[in-house]
């Protein structure tokens, strides 16, 4: 039985490279497209059905939807973006990828090369707008796959190839 | 029986036809007893059932004698190759070193039949799974083409063979289950479904009202406790007999140096192969009644078993039986004793973490939904909240600390070993080289505190693994120490990092 040694306080510094800055315009039209664009919708259409049809109920409707739906909607749109932006990073590292992600979750990912299976660098309609790219490098676990939002196309064919030739490079067992 | 022809090619087993034929069963089973009852005298609807059936079972007949007869197999040097189809020919190939496990079962008509259906399962990455089954083949026939595609599927050192064998003093560990009470509901559930589909309402029923008036109405007290005595019993009875017939004929062995095989079923036999090299370890699973009655039960941490729901089918290596019993087949399978105890604690702020959950979630809620009803409705409601409140309490205080006390990690020789959960507690022992990647999650409040969860990825059961609220200031060192080399090169104090940063980057952590 081995009692296990620490490193005594070390701790994970993040990765270098920051995402392309058009990342915070693409997360907004995002979150106005899935979730605040509805919440708003939402409101706005109680608010004119109210104003036509239940004037009375106007002095509590009006503020419950604002603190329900209308805030959290501007809320979420005005500080995911940056947040995400100052969150997310990636590194390429010489034996493993290594991305943060996430915003209020926050999640740092480090996979070896040598147990890169495929590397997928996929484009969305918004992201394909913005000159944005997303690269997928998978490992044998769905809790090993890396994923790296927010590149500008130029970077993510880089990035794409360069762990391609890196996986290629470092000897692995990807099962 | 098995045909041969030639280039090796098989066919399945004829009786494979009769199968088919299985379902004629019931209908002609009714048919014979009108027809017994009536003294042989049918009918026209008879004499039209039975056309009916003839036509079906021609029918059915013939597409299965055109399958049977257009379908082969062969094991060449390399694979195992699949031949089907009548006007679109499909040739299926398995290369035979990419077979992860090799499954036997057999429904009981197959069983009866002495046939059993045999699926060579491969390592499908992300979600793709290949898998080929040859349905059916003769029993000796299935047992001996198991025994050669494994062979070739490569062999590492040997070990003692059983493990465990079927033991009927373990069905006292089968009421320890959820479906003592799950099961009762479930099936009730399911019978005032079927009631609810033909339109009859239970209630409406006279003889359910009448006895629901005049016993259920004046005495409570009594029917109350007696309706949840009713429910254990059933309970204990179904859960003693699911478990006899899941895990009747149980025996868990290595049938050979590199392959470990689970067999288990009283009717339906399931039989599972897990080859060694797609074994990453094993977890110990104590939910909280079964702990409370001293069992556990074990599963194999394994790839190749199919998709997650399959996986938790297939990997089942032990069901509910005494800790001790557990262990043992824990070690068995991991091939060396790796202690469970002793593990390293977790900071306890990971213990108020737990307890200010419990409160919000379980606590606060309904004090607050009952305290709101009281004074909007009735005072009654209000001493309703306070009861709760001082009820829950120490309840959720009581499980905030045993979820703490659950909390563990440590490193053991060649293994990670992880414990958490308090429901379901959970001690998963890991190969520390099958851990592939690691992921560090937090949230501004994990933040805050000062822990973060790590999670361990393995291409095996639930691909991640969660070493749940570790110190932050460890969590990395842990990591490195795990799998050297994975992490390494990020971490402050390393060679590579004294490089400027991402000034963007600066504000974490």
């Amino acid at each position: 039985m081995v009692e296990h040694r620490h490193h005594t306080r070390v701790r994970l510094r993040p990765p270098r490279n920051s995402v392309d800055p058009r990342a915070r315009r693409w997360w907004t039209v995002q979150s106005l497209v899935t979730v605040s664009g509805p919440l708003l919708l939402t409101a706005l259409t109680l608010f004119v059905l109210s104003l036509l049809f239940f004037p009375g109920a106007l002095p509590w409707l009006g503020p419950l939807l604002l603190v329900v739906l209308v805030l959290p909607a501007l809320a979420y749109t005005l500080t995911m973006p940056g947040w995400r932006y100052r969150v997310h990073a990636w590194e390429l590292g010489d034996t493993a990828v290594y991305a943060a992600s996430g915003w209020f979750w926050q999640k740092r990912r480090i996979a070896p090369l040598s147990r890169v299976q495929t590397v997928d660098t996929g484009r969305g309609p918004i992201q394909q707008y913005f000159g944005l790219a997303t690269v997928t490098v998978t490992t044998a676990s769905t809790a090993g796959d890396v994923k790296i939002a927010g590149l500008s196309d130029a970077d993510a064919r880089l990035l794409a190839e360069r762990i391609t030739a890196a996986a290629r490079t470092v000897p692995g067992d990807a099962a | 029986m098995t045909g041969r022809d030639t280039d090796g090619w098989r066919s399945l087993d004829a009786r494979t036809l009769l199968v088919h034929c299985a379902w004629m069963a019931a209908p002609l089973g009714s048919l014979a007893l009108t027809a017994l009852a009536t003294g042989g005298d049918l009918d026209l609807r008879g004499w039209i059932t039975l056309g009916v059936i003839g036509v079906v079972f021609a029918v059915i007949t013939t597409a299965g004698f055109v399958t049977w007869s257009r379908t082969r197999y062969r094991v060449t040097g390399d694979s195992l190759e699949l031949r089907t189809g009548l006007f679109t020919r499909r040739l299926r190939s398995v290369p035979l070193h990419r077979v992860r496990n090799v499954d036997l079962t057999a429904n009981p008509v197959q069983r009866v039949l002495g046939l059993t259906v045999l699926r060579a399962g491969t390592a499908g990455s992300a979600g793709g799974r290949s898998e080929l089954s040859l349905d059916a083949l003769s029993r000796p026939e299935a047992v001996r083409l198991r025994a050669e595609l494994l062979a070739r599927a490569g062999a590492v050192s040997a070990q003692d063979p059983v493990l465990a064998t079927a033991d009927p003093r373990r069905l006292r560990y089968a009421p320890l289950t959820f479906w003592v009470f799950g099961g009762v509901f479930a099936a009730l559930g399911a019978v005032w479904r079927v009631f609810d589909g033909i339109g009859i309402k239970p209630w409406r029923i006279g003889f359910v009202r009448r006895s629901f008036e005049e016993f259920g109405h004046s005495a409570l007290w009594l029917t109350v406790p007696l309706a949840l005595l009713a429910v254990v019993v059933t309970g204990v009875i179904g859960s003693v007999l699911l478990y006899a017939e899941n895990w009747g004929r149980y025996r868990l062995e290595w049938t050979d140096e590199a392959t470990l095989g689970v067999r288990h079923g009283l009717l339906t036999t399931r039989s599972v192969s897990i080859e060694r090299a797609r074994l990453r370890g094993v977890a110990l699973r104590e939910p909280m009644l079964l702990r409370a009655g001293g069992g556990a039960s074990v599963r194999a941490v394994a790839g190749g078993l199919g998709n997650r729901e399959e996986n938790r089918k297939r990997s089942a290596v032990l069901p509910p039986a005494s800790r001790a019993e557990a262990l043992r087949v824990c070690a068995g399978v991991l091939g060396e004793e790796v202690p469970t105890d002793g593990l390293l604690p977790h900071p306890r702020v990971a213990l108020r973490r737990r307890v200010v959950r419990a409160l919000t979630w379980c606590v606060l809620p309904p004090t607050v939904a009952l305290a709101v009803l009281g004074w909007l409705l009735t005072p009654v409601l209000l001493y309703c909240a306070a009861g709760y409140a001082l009820l829950a309490t120490p309840v959720a205080c009581h499980l905030a600390r045993d979820a703490y006390r659950a909390l563990g990690h440590a490193v053991r020789g060649r293994h990670l070993v992880v414990r958490s959960g308090t429901f379901g507690r959970e001690t998963v022992t890991l190969r520390r080289d099958a851990v592939l990647a690691w992921t560090f999650s937090d949230t501004p409040f994990s933040r805050r505190s000062g822990v973060v969860t790590v999670t361990a990825g393995v291409a095996a059961g639930e691909d991640g693994y969660r070493i749940r609220d570790m110190s932050a200031t460890e969590a990395a060192g842990f990591a490195d120490t795990a799998t050297p080399g994975i992490v390494t090169e990020f971490l402050d104090g390393s060679p590579l990092a004294d490089h400027p940063r991402n000034a963007s980057d600066e504000a974490r952590i």
